[in-house]
């Protein structure tokens, strides 16, 4: 018996050293950039890093990425001046772009199909409409030399608090050694992302092993009922309107991003009454013959970034011809 | 408790040190553990079906004793047989078939122009494991009964031979003479069966959760879709399903067996690399093995098996194998799968090479086998493949549709996956697996059986990396026969 259980023992570390090294010469882990609280109170990427992204349990996605001066994910610095034309593209994931190689990110090709135009890319995981409106009035004098900004808008997870507060607990929680350790075991960051320990981590959260499917489901009907449905909507616009009034909301040059096939009515039918503009792009996903988001997740695909970009260079090329 | 889940991965090593640490030096408590944890196990899914596994564990340990007592009495001894017999199919018969019988005996009444509505079809939930443990105590009844076998003085044993848990809900079907026994022994652990526990576990995994778990969304989406598809990507559906059930069910055996070894306990073989028989006769020689021996043992020969005319063979092997069909589920596509299973048998049998590769494997004595034997397992593969579109499909029709599909849209096109993976990794995994099976075709209790040490560890490396390349958190992660 001490046989077995030491060579069991044995042959596990040397696995798991093996498994190690594999992971790491095929890069099979993606690499999550530090982050931190700035002065301003903005929550972002720690400059000048360099590294891979990777998506899928085989390497079905792989970028590069590079954070710049500013902390955010761009091919460029943010230089903002009066005698330039720029554009800021503010959101979360979905503009940060970690599923795109960063020199063809959607301000790269915005600025390949429009002449003299620089656009600073403000994505940052985890985002929400708090964070973006903080981010604007944060830096407010760079924003005010920025000709067009534009909101990517998820209706349905970004409108869920009425005021900014930094999410010091996440960055703490990023920083500790428990996190620390996982992003320096590759092995480890790998299984986090494809899933594999996430029963390990409900077990650690919940003391069960698995989710209770059928409560999941009949919480989902609740949540569909048009009674809810209403309530959330009353909540979220009201969280839009004291976000607007408590950062300010430049109408004359702030639009939205906004997928309408997954946004509210009653949202839109508000923007186009207090004139808020806003770009929609889901007839061009709907007429898309090929896939826009990424297999392992629901990220927009290189395809849907061209799109995206399309949409938005389409936009500013309009907004420029308005200006002259 | 699923095997592939955590909850089991949380079990095994507890149970593991109570059973070798704490409960050594007493067989009995030691057997008193494997019943409580066994029944933790099958509980684990709903604990209101332990009362039947109990009731049938009860019932046949006493009909076990009447039948013994009853020996000179053949008559008494029947009756007691069958009383487990009509027990145990009692309880396979109303959780299992009820609604099956029910719904075809009104839809032959409306075939016949009356018209019948159905009030008995009832709700009834399939308890896990059902046909595997009362076919399991029957032939504890059966043994007895034909005198191979003692009845066991123990209730404690018994009880452990009925719910033990590596085993319990997809088998192998053990007979008690060779499981009872080994419980009814004190046991040793063993280093070397341990550990060659610990490899079956680990091929048992990798052929569960690489193998039938990454192809399932393939077949799922072709079998659900099928008018969609042309001919190439239905045939491309089923033999992968064809991969996807060996991997699923003989993978959860390679489980079992490994896990049962980590207990001191041999099961027997249930798979012997069937993908790679030249004839269907070999091929139920080395497919579900329990069940096809416990057929014949208990069916094929108490009705003369082949030692009667040979009107009254042919009517033996097509009884078996439309039982067996039966067994696997209360849907006629069962039933008809076995019947094709019957037909293709009967020619065989009638030349007389059933039994020609019963002791050999393909290539024999050679690296590479001949054109002959390509041909023939490629033959057979095809033949049995074929009967699984009855298999998968969920009604008679729907086989026939999809069969006359692949007629109407005879011609290549290319499939792509449902989530758009790359489908050459799906092709290179199922050649890889062919490949590895062939090398390891002698010898199906010892997966990585080579003797240095790092060619050992390189595999096991792989097999694991494997997993997570392939791991899937969207699959539904059961096991096919449970339905069974």
């Amino acid at each position: 018996m001490k046989k077995f259980i030491l060579k069991s023992v044995l042959y596990i570390v040397l696995i798991l050293l093996l498994l190690e090294v594999i992971v790491r010469v095929f890069h099979l882990y993606t690499e999550d950039p530090p982050r931190f609280i700035d002065e301003y109170g903005v929550e972002k990427r720690v400059p000048n890093h360099d590294g891979y992204a990777v998506t899928g349990n085989r390497n079905q996605n792989y970028s590069k990425f590079h954070i710049n001066k500013a902390g955010f994910n761009s091919f460029r610095e943010f230089t903002p001046s009066a005698d330039k034309f720029e554009m800021a593209l503010v959101g979360d994931s979905f503009i940060e772009g970690f599923h795109q190689n960063f020199s063809n990110s959607i301000g790269k090709q915005i600025e390949n199909q429009t002449e003299g135009i620089e656009v600073y890319e403000y994505g940052y995981a985890g985002y929400d409409f708090a964070n973006q409106m903080h981010l604007v009035h944060a830096y407010e004098q760079d924003f005010q030399l920025i000709d067009q900004t534009v909101l990517y808008l998820n209706y349905e997870n970004d409108l869920s608090r009425a005021v900014y507060e930094p999410n010091t607990g996440r960055i703490k929680m990023l920083s500790s050694t428990i996190f620390k350790i996982r992003d320096n075991i590759k092995l480890l960051a790998y299984g986090s992302k494809i899933g594999i320990v996430e029963p390990l981590k409900k077990l650690a959260q919940r003391g069960v092993a698995f989710n209770d499917t059928e409560k999941g489901y009949q919480t989902n009907e609740l949540k569909d009922s048009e009674e809810e449905k209403l309530k959330q909507d009353q909540k979220r616009i009201a969280n839009f309107k004291s976000l607007i009034n408590l950062y300010g909301f430049d109408k004359t040059k702030t639009s939205l991003l906004l997928d309408s096939r997954k946004t509210s009515e009653r949202f839109l039918d508000f923007c186009r009454e207090n004139g808020i503009m806003y770009i929609d792009f889901s007839s061009s996903f709907e007429e898309s013959k090929k896939p826009t988001t990424l297999i392992y997740d629901h990220h927009w695909n290189a395809h849907g970034r061209t799109i995206i970009a399309k949409e938005l260079a389409n936009y500013i090329k309009s907004k420029k011809i308005s200006k002259r | 408790m699923l095997f592939n889940s955590l909850d089991f991965l949380i079990f095994l090593p507890v149970v593991f040190v109570l059973y070798w640490f704490v409960f050594k030096k007493s067989l009995k408590i030691q057997n008193l553990l494997v019943i409580v944890a066994s029944y933790v196990f099958y509980g684990w899914w709903d604990w209101r079906f332990l009362i039947l596994i109990f009731f049938s564990t009860v019932l046949d340990f006493l009909v076990g004793q009447q039948i013994f007592k009853n020996q000179d009495n053949k008559q008494k001894a029947k009756y007691w047989l069958w009383v487990s017999v009509a027990f145990n199919l009692g309880l396979l018969g109303f959780f299992k078939y009820f609604n099956f019988f029910i719904d075809s005996f009104i839809d032959s009444v409306n075939a016949l122009g009356y018209n019948m509505k159905s009030v008995w079809t009832l709700r009834i939930i399939l308890p896990v494991g059902i046909s595997f443990y009362t076919f399991q105590t029957m032939s504890y009844s059966f043994d007895i009964y034909y005198k191979k076998l003692k009845p066991t003085t123990s209730f404690v044993s018994f009880a452990a031979f009925v719910a033990f848990f590596p085993q319990l809900v997809a088998g192998p079907i053990e007979r008690a003479s060779n499981l009872l026994n080994q419980i009814n022994t004190r046991r040793i652990f063993k280093y070397e069966q341990a550990t060659s526990g610990l490899k079956l576990i680990l091929w048992g995994f990798f052929k569960k959760l690489v193998i039938a778990d990454s192809l399932a969304p393939i077949v799922d989406d072709i079998f659900t879709n099928y008018t969609d598809y042309s001919a190439s990507t239905l045939i491309l559906g089923v033999s992968l399903f064809s991969f996807q059930v060996y991997g699923d069910f003989s993978g959860y055996t390679d489980i079992a067996i490994g896990t049962a070894k980590l207990f001191g306990v041999e099961l027997m073989s249930n798979f012997k690399f069937p993908n790679f028989s030249r004839n269907i006769a070999e091929y139920w020689q080395r497919w579900h093995i329990s069940l096809s021996t416990w057929f014949r043992h208990y069916l094929y020969i108490p009705m003369g098996g082949s030692r009667v005319s040979k009107l009254k063979s042919l009517r033996n092997i097509a009884a078996i194998f439309l039982v067996s069909g039966l067994w696997h589920g209360a849907n006629w596509t069962f039933v008809f799968w076995g019947g094709i299973h019957a037909l293709l048998y009967i020619p065989v049998f009638l030349m007389g090479r059933n039994r020609v590769y019963a002791d050999n494997v393909l290539a024999e004595r050679t690296w590479l086998p001949s054109i002959t034997e390509i041909f023939q397992v490629l033959l057979t593969f095809s033949l049995v493949t074929f009967s699984r579109i009855f298999f998968r499909s969920p009604s008679l029709s729907y086989s026939f549709d999809f069969i006359r599909q692949i007629g109407n849209k005879f011609y290549y096109e290319p499939y792509m996956h449902p989530m758009g993976y790359r489908m050459f990794d799906f092709y290179l995994l199922v050649a890889l697996f062919i490949v590895y099976e062939y090398l390891i075709r002698r010898d199906e209790r010892n997966p990585f059986k080579f003797s240095s040490p790092i060619v050992r560890i390189l595999l096991y490396t792989l097999v694991i990396m494997s997993i997570l390349l392939f791991y899937d958190d969207g699959v539904n992660r059961s096991f096919i026969y449970f339905q069974f």
